[in-house]
Order: structure tokens, then sequence, then C-alpha cells
């Protein structure tokens, strides 16, 4: 068994720190593109088992973060294949963006367990630890299909189901096109097949877009302080972060992560982002980092509105109403009435206000324990987990791969009228799509079709 | 009384499976014997006179590529070829001949009767010789005795037939043949389970009695194409055409009258009918919202006037049948030669064969056919050849062979079988295949010709045909690799429809969408004028992408997808299994890791822990035999 080659030809990635904790992240790649990437990205194949300071390098050339990297040669490596550790700053966006780039240089994003899954396969591992690595494949796969279904709360799983049925409906007629094309159903040459291949990539880039950005998939729910200058928000914050609630992780580390501050609400995970943090772009990266804190924004599970009842003394409902009306409706919002300290007479003025709008005093902490209980209240329907880094990472690149197999094969179709390759990219996209929602059907496509057309002579 | 003779294989049946399967071993050096009802009914085609169509041709053709009969026994007899799905792209495409049932039997009775080797003998076979759970011989039903090493058994639908004409039932193994009961009495008493499909066919038509002059006309194609890598066109017989016409509401209210006299709508039959080649009693309940179905009219042969109407397969009563023929189109005052009939019959789960299609209860003893649930010539002959070939290799002590999944849909449908089982004849599609831009018809011999030489299979002729036409690939890809045209070159900007801006080799440009390589090599004036050839290089050079993908795919998990599980294994000592997976392994006991991957129901995670149990009992094994473990030696 030592002479057979190993058993794995593919090369995987996976973050190999758990995410949000600390100021480290390492990526670790193994598999037999390891060279490859290792030269991409650091520009150089440094000694084996010696870890060298470098660049990690961008398709573009620019600088994703600058760390160690560690090559390993096989065997001598931990799964006995050629094996790479990137030790980064371990920022959420940067860990992102390494793993997207082992990704575009040929690996895959790691199963649960697979890393172990192989170093036992390749001998790296004693026997009597056979039956403990069974264990924990097992044990790995069920959390991580616990965190899947965590970090795909119910609307993306369902979306992703419906994007699948609508690809399968497709997939009936293409395959009863080319399987039957005596039975007067050659759709392929109907147009109508164009039009179901362009609302599919309208569901695609929908579905892409909650994903990336909206509230179903990340770790911890994210709140949005805005507001006009002046008007309290770095006070809140530091009140929110520093002194009833404690910092379980900050993120502050490097200039790209946007998010400001991890905080822990009684055991809810919240991200605060301070619009103010907002910087002017400066290179790719940071650029990079801005556009995703916008998006972060425009999605956000929440804003806070601050508004400064001092300066607005006198008609601070009115100004509230203009502030709303700046802010997109579908996001949910919670108007925090700061600095009621400095308004002897807010009281009288803030009578009957709606349940979402809370008087506080960032300076003297009147008012943030019922902000605090709110808070919990309008989002303590969302817990999310560590582990979701990962397959919120596996998630997207499926996505992403499941999308442009759709658009390979419209263009296919259209430009080569090529039914045979548009069947092909279909069949490929729905695989993506089967990685995420874990159900790998054994392709009752014939069956469909004996049921949805009359077959046969 | 025994035969002085031991032969190394006898195949019992003389269809389509059984003559693959003789021909096969035959060619490949064993002495054989046919065993078979009647001579006269040797390449019977029982059903339409027709071979090939998509992902059957496709069949067909690596038959040929095997040195197998049924392509050139088609080019033979076909007298009307066409080509299936030809705007859809060459891995789809498919080729579909009707053949002349007199030629066509000719043709293989003229094969087997000149095949070395090969001995023909007309009995019925009544049993199997069985010694210690391995067979070694037939007794047929004068009482003679054959004895054999290996035996095929492809007897179609005879085992147990029963044929069905409205509540009118009688054993038959076909319209006009008897049905092997004996046999299949005592096939019944070993340890095989067994079940039952049906099939049926329509009312043949005396063509004298049809006006075709109101029906859509459906001439063969042109140029046409044929079916063996070595025939040529000029191969074929005199051509005929093919008509169109529909059935109409009133043929269906004739064919819902007479439900209550259908075999089908009153229980009469228990056996399961193909989805994709119902009755027309079955569409017309099924499909209630369509007003019209339509039928192909066949050519039965040129020197007959039947006609084999495919379409409307039925079991119904004979008053019903002869009433709704005759509501059709050009068909008012059709007379019916056959009636129509349906058939069930005995199949065994082909679950309980191995990858040789030998049976794993009986050592020695092979299925290949309609036995094993499948439907279809191609399909049937497909079995054969493999059943044949792994018959004769077994009697010399050789190991199986059997393609892989990536390598010919015949691997496809073998391990379709022996993993999935069915639960309807089971018939090739071109979406069974994964590697579907692979598997095309028109490299059949490139993907199996030199296994068939390797094999024995492959004679002199074709071989030198099949080196011939490698060789040429090679070297004109590479001369259009290396040939370069430059900006200015008219011919070649009037093929690309586009002025080039630098210079380009002439596979850069092919790679172009809608530039072909007959245009390129017209306009580069370059002397190939082989169509296959140039056929093959285009092919390559535009699938090239999702070619070398599913390449990559295979060679990734290759050395996993082969990984051996012994016979021997307990699944229920395999920690973490759940009971359902287990159930599911241990009734198709598969071969190798691939195979149990593809089981349904059987995830991933299940596939590492097996895995990860076999590398463990490995570990043991060589331990025990080195006196220390791997992983000792290993640290």
């Amino acid at each position: 068994m030592s002479d057979q080659p190993p058993v794995f030809k593919d090369t995987i990635a996976a973050r190999a720190t758990p995410s949000g904790k600390g100021g480290i992240g390492v990526i670790r790649v193994s598999g037999d593109r390891v060279p490859i990437i290792c030269r991409a990205i650091t520009g150089s194949l440094p000694k084996p088992r010696f870890a060298s300071y470098t660049s990690f390098l961008d398709a573009d050339g620019s600088v994703i973060d600058k760390g160690l990297a560690i090559y390993f040669v096989e065997p001598a490596s931990f799964t006995g294949e050629p094996v790479l550790e990137l030790q980064g700053h371990g920022g959420p966006v940067v860990m992102a963006m390494l793993l997207d780039r082992c990704v575009q240089l040929g690996a895959r994003i790691a199963a649960p367990g697979e890393f172990t899954e192989r170093a036992f396969l390749n001998n790296k591992i004693d026997l009597s630890q056979a039956e403990a690595i069974a264990d924990l494949i097992d044990s790995a796969s069920s959390a991580a299909a616990k965190s899947a279904v965590r970090s795909m709360q119910g609307e993306f799983s369902g979306l992703v189901r419906a994007l699948t049925e609508k690809l399968t409906s497709l997939r009936i007629y293409v395959e009863a096109a080319i399987d039957f094309p005596e039975e007067e159903i050659d759709f392929l040459a109907d147009e109508k097949v164009e039009g179901m291949l362009d609302s599919i990539l309208a569901e695609f880039d929908k579905v892409t877009r909650k994903a990336t950005q909206g509230a179903l998939l990340r770790e911890g729910v994210s709140l949005v302080l805005a507001g006009r200058p002046n008007a309290g928000k770095s006070s809140l914050m530091n009140v929110l972060t520093g002194k009833d609630l404690s910092i379980v992780t900050e993120i502050a580390g490097t200039t790209r992560d946007v998010i400001d501050d991890y905080i822990h609400l009684d055991g809810l995970p919240l991200r605060l982002i301070d619009t103010a943090g907002l910087r002017t772009p400066g290179d790719v990266i940071e650029r990079e980092g801005v556009r995703r804190a916008q998006n972060e924004i425009k999605n956000a599970d929440r804003v806070l509105l601050i508004v400064d009842c001092f300066s607005t003394k006198g008609e601070i409902k009115h100004k509230v109403g203009e502030l709303l009306g700046e802010v997109s409706s579908e996001i949910p919002v919670t108007v925090v009435l700061n600095k009621i300290d400095l308004n002897p007479d807010w009281q009288q003025e803030l009578e009957d206000i709606p349940d979402n709008w809370i008087p506080v005093s960032a300076k003297t902490g009147e008012g943030i324990d019922q902000l605090r209980e709110h808070l919990k209240q309008a989002l303590g329907y969302v817990v999310v987990e560590e582990g979701t880094f990962l397959a919120r990472a596996r998630h997207l690149d499926a996505l992403a791969r499941a999308r442009e197999s759709v658009e390979t094969g419209r263009q296919r179709l259209i430009i080569e009228k090529a039914g045979e390759l548009l069947a092909e990219e279909l069949k490929l996209s729905q695989q993506a799509l089967g990685e995420i929602t874990g159900i790998v059907t054994s392709d009752d496509l014939l069956g469909r079709i004996f049921s949805s057309f009359c077959i046969g002579k | 009384m025994v035969s002085a003779t031991k032969f190394d294989v006898i195949v019992i049946g003389g269809g389509h499976a059984g003559t693959e399967a003789a021909l096969a071993a035959a060619r490949s050096g064993a002495s054989t014997l046919l065993v078979t009802q009647n001579i006269e009914t040797l390449g019977q085609m029982s059903c339409n006179p027709a071979i090939g169509g998509i992902g059957k041709s496709h069949l067909v053709k690596e038959i040929d590529a095997l040195g197998g009969v049924m392509a050139l026994a088609a080019d033979y007899a076909g007298i009307h070829f066409r080509v299936l799905n030809r705007r859809k792209g060459p891995a789809v495409r498919a080729t579909r001949a009707q053949a002349d049932r007199q030629l066509y039997r000719a043709y293989i009775r003229r094969t087997l009767e000149n095949q070395p080797n090969l001995k023909i003998f007309q009995q019925s076979v009544d049993d199997l010789i069985v010694q210690d759970e391995r067979v070694t011989g037939v007794v047929t039903d004068m009482g003679l005795r054959f004895a054999a090493t290996s035996i095929v058994l492809t007897v179609g639908t005879f085992l147990g037939g029963i044929i069905h004409v409205g509540m009118d039932k009688r054993q038959g193994g076909r319209a006009g043949d008897a049905a092997s009961n004996r046999l299949a009495d005592r096939l019944r008493e070993l340890p095989f389970s067994v079940g039952r499909l049906k099939t049926g066919t329509p009312p043949r038509i005396d063509g004298n009695t049809v006006d075709f002059s109101f029906l859509e006309e459906q001439p063969g194609d042109e140029p046409r194409p044929v079916m063996s890598y070595l025939s040529s066109n000029k191969d074929h017989p005199r051509q005929v055409s093919c008509f169109i016409t529909h059935t109409n509401e009133n043929t269906h209210d004739l064919i819902r009258a007479g439900l209550d006299r259908s075999p089908l709508y009153t229980g009469k039959i228990d056996g399961v009918g193909p989805r994709y080649c119902p009755s027309i009693e079955d569409k017309i309940v099924r499909f209630d919202d369509k007003s019209s179905h339509q039928i192909f009219i066949e050519p039965e042969g040129l020197d007959t006037v039947e006609i084999y109407p495919n379409g409307i397969s039925t079991s119904l009563p004979f008053d019903v049948q002869q009433q709704f023929v005759r509501s059709i189109k050009g068909f008012e005052v059709a007379h019916i030669t056959r009636p129509g009939y349906a058939i069930e019959y005995d199949f065994f789960e082909p679950r309980d064969l191995k990858n040789s299609l030998e049976t794993r209860h009986l050592s020695g003893l092979y299925f290949a056919g309609q036995i094993n649930g499948t439907t279809g010539y191609e399909e049937a002959a497909a079995q054969g050849l493999i059943a044949g070939i792994n018959a004769a290799r077994a009697a010399r002590g050789d190991d199986a062979w059997c393609p892989r999944r990536n390598e010919a849909y015949m691997g496809v449908l073998v391990d379709d079988l022996i993993t999935m089982g069915t639960t309807e004849p089971y018939r090739m599609f071109t979406s069974r295949a994964e590697y579907r831009l692979i598997l095309r018809q028109d490299n059949a011999d490139r993907r199996l010709t030199e296994q068939g030489r390797k094999l024995g299979l492959v004679d002199e002729v074709r071989w030198r045909r099949y080196c011939e036409k490698r060789d040429a690939i090679s070297s004109h890809a590479q001369i259009l690799n290396e040939t370069y045209v430059h900006p200015g070159d008219t011919a070649i900007e009037a093929v690309l429809g586009q002025e080039i801006s630098r210079e380009y080799s002439l596979i850069e440009l092919l790679k172009r969408p809608k530039v072909t390589v007959d245009s390129l090599i017209q306009a580069a004036r370059l002397p190939f004028v082989n169509k296959e050839v140039n056929e093959q290089i285009e092919i390559d050079c535009k699938y090239e992408g999702y070619i070398s993908r599913q390449q990559e795919e295979i060679d990734r998990i290759a050395a996993q997808q082969e990984m051996r599980i012994p016979d021997v294994i307990e699944y229920r000592s395999i920690r973490g299994l759940s009971n359902e997976v287990c159930e599911k392994l241990e009734t198709v006991r598969p071969g190798t890791i691939g195979q149990a991957g593809r089981i349904s129901g059987v995830t991933p995670v299940a596939v590492s822990l097996l895995l990860i149990y076999l590398k463990k009992q490995d570990f043991s094994a060589v331990g025990k035999k080195q006196g220390r473990s791997r992983s000792l030696k290993s640290a």
C-alpha cells in the first residue's frame, strides 16, 4: 500500500485557525498544486520547512497581506502531500481574499476533516488513531452541516433550493431535447430556452447578492451607526463596546477590515460598523475594504440612527423624520436619541414615541440598558456560530461557479448552437449548487423527463 | 449422453446478446458452442426493424470497435439511414438504420457459420449442470449433455415468457416461438432473485393496404452515414423511405373504450414496462391532454410489403386493435398481418452480477441481455460481447475485463446495472453517461480498438485501418498546429469573416466558434482529404476545454475509484456507517470504492469511512504478514 500513489489528486485549502480568534490567521493548502500556488502568492518557492516573511500577492500583484509562508515537501508534511501554510493577520476579509486567491489558483475548499483524512490515508498518522479519525470526520461533517444550516438560515437555503429546482426544470428540457430529438420537443431550437437562462441568471444574481452582502451568511449581526457629524456616534460606540458590553474580539489589526468591533451582547455576536470609519480609498486593498463596507451598510441587519437631542431641541421628531427619509425603508432602524442629559425637556418632547426610538445618554449611561434590551429583542433571531467562515467561503465559491457555468452554457448555445455543451454546463452548475445544499442527487432526470413528456414510440 | 468435446464456452441463445457473446469468445480463441432453439431465427429482430438511435448507436459503434458484428450487419441490411441530433453537436449525434430483417439475419448467420472456433447446435437447453456452486455444462431437451468451463445465458424474454393479447394469454418467448419454461423453473430453484418485466410490440400491417399518398415521407439522410468503421455506404442495399402518421381523438376514444379488456389496466400484467416506450393505451391514459401521437411507419424489408407502425405498441384485444388502427390516417383499410402483443418475462436482479457479467451465485455462469433487465438489441449485444470475452478469459484463467464509465457506454451500462439494478427495462440514453463529451459515436474506435486488439477481439484488417486513422489524426493535427497564417491571407480571412491582426496557427483559429476544419484546410490548401480524420481533429479542438476538465476529474478520482473492496468485507463492523448505508452496500456489494460511491444513498462521508476502514484492514494485513505494523515501518 505504501507504494501506491496518494489517493487524492486535487488540492485543498482551508483556514486552519478558527475565525474570530485573535490577530493571526492561517491558511493551509495541501496537494499537487501547492508549488504553483506558493509561487503565485509569495513570488517564490521558499526553502522547505523554513518560515519566511513575505508579501501575499493578489492576481494583479497587489499585496493582500504580509506574513509568514512555510512550504513543506511531500512526504514530510502533515498530510504527506506538498503543503503550504500562510500565516497572516487573520481578519475575515484578508482571510477570505487569500482563500479566494488559492481557489483561483486551482485549489478547492476542503471538506470537513479532509486534511486529517489525507494524513491518515497517506500513512502520516498511526493506526491507533484510525478510529478517532473516523469519528472526527463523522463529527466534523455533522458540525459543518450544522454550521452550514446555521449560516444558511431559512431564506438562503430556500433560495438555493429554488434555484436548483429551476435549473433542474431547464435541464429536463435540454436533456429531453437531446435524448428524444424526434418527440416534437426540440426546445433547443426554440428561443424560450434563452429566456429561461436569463431568468436563472437573474435569480443567481439575486441569491449571490443576498449571500454576499445580506444578513444571511455572516459571522455576527451587523449594526451600522449612522447619523450627522457630532450626533455622538463615537461616544455611543464607546459606551456600547467599552462599558457594559464586553469586547470579545477585536479585529482592528489591519487597515483593510472595515469591521470596527465585534461585541457579544449576552451571547449574541454583533459587529458594529461606524460609518465614520470609512476612509477615502487608497490602495487596491483599501478600495476593496471600502467596497465591502458599503455593501455591508446597504444591507445591514439594522441601522442605529443617532440623533442629537440637544441641537435639535424643539424639533426632534421633525429631524428624525428627515433622517429616516435618507435611510432605505427596507432596513430596520433603531432611532437612538442621544444626549438627553443636555435636553431637560426631552421627556415632554418625546412623548408617545414608537418602540424603536430609544432615548439615551452615552455620557451618563442613561437608557443604555434599554437600548441593549431593545437590540437583543430586535436582533435575537439570528445566532451564528464560529465555523461558518469556511462554510460561507465554500458556499460563495460554489455559487459563483454555478453561475459561471450557466453563463458559459448560455454563450455556448447562443453563439455555437452547442446544445450538448449547454447541457454539460448546466450539469456542472447543478453539481456546484449540490455542494451548498449537500444534496447529491442521483440524477433522476430521466424519471422526470418521462413524467413530463409523452416519450416513446 | 455426454458430448465428447468439452468447450471453453457455451452460449445459450442466438439473439443479439448470444451472437455477439459467441463471436467474441470464439474470436478471442476460445472453443465455443452456440446452442439455440432455432437456427433459422439467429439474429432475429423481435421488435422494430431498426438498429441504433440516440445512445444506442454509441453502443453499436463500441461493439464495432471491439470487432463485433452488429454494425457490419446493420450496414449490410440497412435500407434507410439517418443521423439524429445532427445540429446539436458531435457528442450527442447518433446514427439509426432501418434494417431489412431477412438481410440482417442472413448476415449474422453467415458470420456465425464462418467464425473459426465456433460451433452451432439447435436444441432447447433445459438444465444447467452444477457442481460445487460452479456450472460445468448444459442439458438439452433431448437429454444431451455438453460440458464447458464457462456458460453464457442469453435467453431474452424466453424465460417464463407470457404473451398477452387482450384478456387472452399464452406461454411463448416471442410471437411464434416457445418459451423456455423448464430452464426458467430450474433457474428459479437456484439462489437468484427473479423479477418480472413487460414489453410490447405494435400490430404489423400489410403495406399494400396503406394509403401513403397523404402521409409525410421521411427519406434517409444524404450524405448517408454508416454504422461500422469498416463500412462505406456502397455496402448498403437499395434505400427506401419511412413515413409518419398520427393518432387522433377518434383513435383515442376507441382505445379508451377498450381499456376494460386491456391486460395492463385490468391487472393481468404484473411486469413493469418501460416508461420511455409506453404502449399506446398507456400514452392515452397518462397524457390525457395530448390529442395526437406520432407514428413512424418503418419498412420491414425490401422483399416484403409488411410495415412496422412504431408508436402504437399495444396489448389490447385484437378487435380493438383493428378498430383503432383503421381510425388512423393512411390506415383506413389497413390489414393487420400480426397482432400487437405484450410479453411478460423473467429477469434476474443484475446487482447479483460482477462487472464481468458473471453471476455471484454460480461461478462460470454469465448473463447477458434482457435476462439482466435491459431492453434493446444494442444493449443486449453490448452485454453479450462483454460476457463472451469474459467467459473466454475465465476459461483461460485470465482476469475479467470491463471498460470503465469514462471509456465506453458499455461501461456505463454494466456499471449502472450492477450498481443500481433496474425496475423497468433498462435502455441506454446519453444522459446516463457523465462523460458524454468523451463517449462519442465518432471516437469509439479511438477509445476501444487498442484494448480490443489486446483482448484478441480485433482482426488484422480492422487493426490496420485503425492505426492508419490514428496516425493520420496525430500527424495532421500536428501540421495544423504548426501551420501559421499571416495578416493579409485573404483566403483565411474570408473563412473567418474578419481580418487577422497577427499570425495564428490553424489550430488556434479552429478553436473559434463556427470555424470548421474543412474550410481552414481548403483556405490553407492542405491536402487533407480524409473526412473522418478531419472531423476528429475538429471535435478534439472544439471540445478541448471540456475534455481536459473531464479528464482531470477522471485522473483525480482514478486511484480512489479503482481501490478494490474485498468480497468478504463486513460492512456492519465499520464504525460510523448507518444501517441504511450498510444495507445498500450489502445489496450491491460494490467491487471498488468508485462503485460504492455511485450507489444512491451512499454519502461522501460513508465513502471516507469505507476508505479508512480498508486502509486499516490493509495495515493489519501487512502488519500480520511482516510481523509489524505499517505505521511503525513508515515512522
